[in-house]
């Protein structure tokens, strides 16, 4: 006998009459639009529901998928993206639709669509920020961002919505991922499905709702110093090819310099490290190299004269890390109890960190949650702007709570 | 923030991203693109949420701030300096600075939560306004020369004369460009000090250009580091100088402001120059950390020569680059001391033992990582005999033979006193790191010229190599350890792999670091030092 078709939400688990609620459903069903349908329904755990946000594997159809949302929840705006494993309760896992929703008087929310970023980021991501204007006077405000893993330049995107929203709207989200097959992720948005995509949604909320992000990562010995990037790429190193010198600096195996499976085996767990002002941010390599012209991916901002380290972790430096953004995301609701969060986590952390890791990280999210639900996925790139005006992140935990 | 995201290193690193960014910002096609360029950067650069450009009286470009929503009068406050904060959205009163150009008409405001601007940050947000200035100069001269050209050639005269600027603009951006670029790139500080005063020189060349900087220790006196503009007879850099005597670059330490000296007066006392009189001269502050460090001249020997405020302009932003690149050099300077041994350039032991962790904790190949473990024999004696210095120089032609008998790969540091160590990673086997140790064996036995005298030193190295399951570093250590006890007792000058049996000869002597015999002072402790 095959799952139920149209399982009810658990009994007891309704919410209404709160202010504000949030509730996570997630359904396994192999074909596409019970699957949506289900994990909607058990998401629904209260009144005035506000925002579908759906976390979908690659192996689903988008279209049935989007369709199956909609009839679960008829006339509620909807975003979401395929994943590279899907973050719930009951764990993670690969092939579920897995949908959050929030809901009550006390939210608002606005959702916006930019299509055809690729060469327009930083004005796609001023076009999709602009929906935060639509929003009322709640004190409370987050911008929520689901872009195209594959994309290039994902910080120009934060600029652009920085650029309009200034400091006072902390950005959160992540970069959709299919399964790294690194050929095309879905986006779910104003009613339909996009590639080359930005979607987002402004909430407002009557109470605190709170940004974290953390990676557990330590540089290795002394820096490297780029002295040539340029595009998004790092050509050199101390003046030898960037290439050569990361691999050389962490003793790398003979055939990461040749074979690009095994450089991305070994670059997974490598980040490259990026000076920052107080901070050493971590970098993935794992995808964007170059073995012909030995040079390394890393993102748009390194620039000539960066100080840059091989890092490397262990299990639990990084479960570590993720305490620690759970733990400053709770703290960030000023005492209130957390009703709810998102938990984005990056594709690269469930690799490094293996299934029995990946169910510890599980446990622990679990653990920090209580009996809050919580729902997100494993992304291309956490989003989390809270100083500054960077917030685009590699192998981190990024996590929205809300009160 | 944890404890790996907060680590960073000495002296501010992110400083030389900066440098970088400041080239950025002189690329920019149009005005429009360069103020908002000069925001976004220097936000991006200092991790402040608040940055605004401000000409006149005008908000140009700023970023932090909801569209529509600027408070172009808390800005120009901070601007004109009549607050040093700003209300980040979101985040409240927060700490803010700026830099001013043009006779106080352009503004480059920043503000950012929590702690305030260091000094070093906030030499730079000076020199991003200088750069943004002089961008923003030489894109005006360029639109008005368009403009001109538009109307014919009956503005054939003015046109020339704003070509002519155009021209002298570039110029002088283009070595900045240059000068930014070789900081940034690291070159030796010397060789960019003496392309600034180069490039300085270029744009006016029928002065004398001349870097005077203040010496280590005694900021009383000064010193002539790098001068263009006099042949070599003529030049005399000579000991330094008090400030007193310097001239206009002394009264621009002394002053911390542009001085200009007309008339014979301008002759320094000490004639750096040589004997010909010096009738003008101009000179602005150079700053390392906060302080001024030194002064940037430029003399002339013509008797009518007068400075113009595009003179004046382009010294200042030459000495602006003078700061940001001994920042650079001071800041690398201590970052390379915080990892490496000071007297021989070698790895630091924590850097070591950190790379030698980290190789043992992911290999999953034993026996391909050796470490050689090695003691000069009768150290002590040559520098009881000979003195400390030339202790010094016999430690730094070790690390050179160390070092030329290794592979890139290869890591070696000093541990401390005469004690090295080498971590060999990809070796084939022991043998393989045996022959190492053999070479390095081999050009250690080469004379050595120290103090007139031809020293023959031997050294004795211990190899260890690594083994299945084990990951500890201390145990790797202590076996190298061990096998360098052994290489002594056999006769020194030699070097022997670790085996048990050598735990057995050693077992009745005292216990030192790593469970070999204690040192206590050079060949004390063991039979065999």
């Amino acid at each position: 006998m095959g799952p139920a078709l149209f399982p009810a939400p658990a009994a007891g688990a309704r919410l209404s009459g709160q202010r504000r609620w949030m509730g996570v459903g997630r359904s396994t069903h192999p074909d596409s639009y019970p699957a949506a349908l289900a994990a909607t329904h058990r998401a629904l755990v209260g009144d005035e529901p506000k925002l579908l946000i759906a976390f979908a594997a690659i192996t689903h159809d988008p279209a049935t998928v989007l369709a199956g949302l909609r009839a679960g929840a008829p006339g509620v705006p909807i975003i979401g993206c395929s994943t590279q494993g899907e973050i719930g309760p009951e764990g993670t896992t690969d092939g579920s639709v897995t949908v959050a929703a929030i809901g009550g008087p006390g939210f608002e929310v606005s959702t916006a669509v930019a299509t055809g970023v690729s060469g327009r980021q930083r004005a796609a991501g001023a076009e999709v920020a602009v929906c935060a204007a639509r929003l009322g006077d709640q004190p409370h405000r987050v911008l929520l961002l689901l872009t195209d893993g594959l994309l290039r330049d994902q910080e120009a995107i934060l600029r652009g919505a920085y650029g309009v929203l200034g400091a006072g709207i902390p950005l959160f989200g992540g970069a959709a991922a299919d399964g790294w097959r690194m050929r095309d992720v879905f986006l779910l948005g104003g009613e339909q499905v996009h590639g080359n995509a930005v979607v987002a949604a402004a909430i407002a909320s009557d109470a605190p709702m709170s940004v974290s992000v953390r990676h557990g990562w330590r540089p290795v010995g002394a820096p490297m110093l780029v002295t040539s990037s340029g595009d998004g790429r790092v050509y050199t190193l101390d003046d030898r090819p960037a290439l050569d010198v990361y691999l050389d600096r962490l003793g790398a195996p003979r055939e990461a310099y040749t074979d690009p499976a095994a450089f991305t085996e070994f670059a997974l767990p490598h980040p490259l490290g990026v000076q920052r002002r107080d901070r050493i941010e971590a970098r993935d390599l794992s995808t964007s190299f170059d073995l012909s012209g030995r040079s390394i991916g890393g993102g748009g901002a390194i620039a000539h004269g960066c100080l840059t380290w091989p890092m490397t972790s262990d299990t639990e430096s990084l479960l570590a890390a993720n305490d620690a953004a759970c733990r400053d995301a709770l703290d960030g609701l000023n005492g209130r109890d957390p009703i709810g969060a998102l938990t984005f986590s990056c594709s690269a952390l469930r690799a490094v960190l293996g299934e029995d890791g990946t169910r510890r990280e599980s446990a622990q999210l679990s653990a920090w949650a209580g009996a809050a639900p919580f729902a997100g996925f494993h992304t291309y790139g956490e989003i989390a702007r809270v100083r500054g005006i960077e917030g685009f992140h590699n192998h981190a935990l990024a996590v929205l709570a809300l009160s | 923030m944890s404890t790996m995201e907060s680590m960073a290193t000495p002296a501010s690193p992110h400083i030389q991203q900066l440098v970088e960014l400041l080239a950025v910002v002189s690329s920019y096609e149009d005005e429009a693109a360069a103020v908002q360029g000069a925001v976004e950067r220097s936000a991006q650069a200092l991790e402040a949420e608040v940055a605004a450009v401000i000409l006149g009286d005008q908000v140009v470009a700023s970023i932090g701030f909801p569209a529509g929503r600027v408070p172009a009068a808390d800005l120009i406050d901070v601007a004109m300096r009549r607050r040093d904060w700003l209300d980040i959205p979101g985040s409240g009163p927060s700490p803010a600075t700026t830099a001013s150009w043009g006779g106080n008409h352009g503004h480059l405001v920043l503000a950012r939560w929590g702690e305030g601007f260091s000094i070093e940050e906030q030499n730079l947000v000076r020199g991003m306004a200088r750069v943004l200035e002089l961008t923003l100069r030489m894109l005006r001269t360029l639109a008005a020369e368009h403009a001109m050209r538009q109307r014919g050639e009956r503005q054939a005269t003015i046109n020339k004369q704003l070509v002519r600027e155009l021209r002298e603009h570039q110029r002088l951006l283009e070595h900045l460009f240059e000068i930014q670029r070789a900081i940034s790139r690291r070159q030796p500080l010397q060789r960019i000090l003496n392309a600034i005063t180069m490039a300085a020189h270029e744009l006016l060349p029928d002065d004398i250009v001349g870097l005077w900087l203040r010496v280590d220790g005694d900021p009383d006196r000064a010193e002539l580091r790098a001068v263009v503009g006099l042949d070599a007879v003529q030049a005399r850099k000579g000991p330094p100088v008090p400030l007193v005597d310097a001239g206009a670059a002394g009264h621009a330490m002394l002053l911390d402001q542009t001085v200009v000296i007309q008339g014979e007066g301008a002759t320094s006392a000490t004639g750096q120059f040589g004997d010909g009189p010096v009738y003008a001269s101009l000179a602005a502050p150079v700053h390392l950390g906060g302080a001024v460090s030194g002064a940037l001249l430029i003399a002339s020997r013509r008797p009518r020569r007068l400075f113009t405020d595009s003179d004046e302009q382009t010294l200042q932003a030459f000495a602006e680059h003078v700061s940001l690149a001994l920042t650079d050099a001071y800041t690398v300077q201590r970052m390379y001391a915080a990892f490496h041994d000071s007297l021989t350039g070698l790895s630091s032991r924590s850097l070591f033992l950190e790379q030698l962790t980290d190789r043992l904790a992911r290999t999953d190949d034993p026996g391909r990582l050796a470490l050689l473990f090695l003691d000069l024999d009768r150290f002590k004696e040559i520098n009881d005999t000979l003195g400390h210095s030339v202790g010094d120089q016999l430690l730094i032609v070790t690390a050179d033979r160390v070092r030329n008998a290794l592979r890139g790969e290869d890591v070696a540091a000093r541990f401390g006193g005469d004690e090295f160590a080498v971590m060999l990673s990809g070796v084939t086997g022991p043998e393989d790191a045996m022959s190492v140790a053999d070479r390095i064996i081999t050009l250690m036995a080469e004379p050595i010229l120290l103090a007139r005298q031809r020293l023959r030193v031997s050294a004795s190295i211990g190899v260890a190599m690594d083994t299945p399951g084990s990951t500890d570093p201390a145990d790797l250590l202590r076996r190298a350890d061990v096998a360098m006890y052994e290489a002594k007792h056999n006769g020194r000058g030699r070097a022997e792999l670790y085996a048990e049996s050598m735990e057995d000869a050693l077992g009745s002597a005292p216990r030192g670091r790593g469970g070999a015999p204690a040192k206590g002072g050079d060949g004390v402790a063991h039979p065999g030092r």
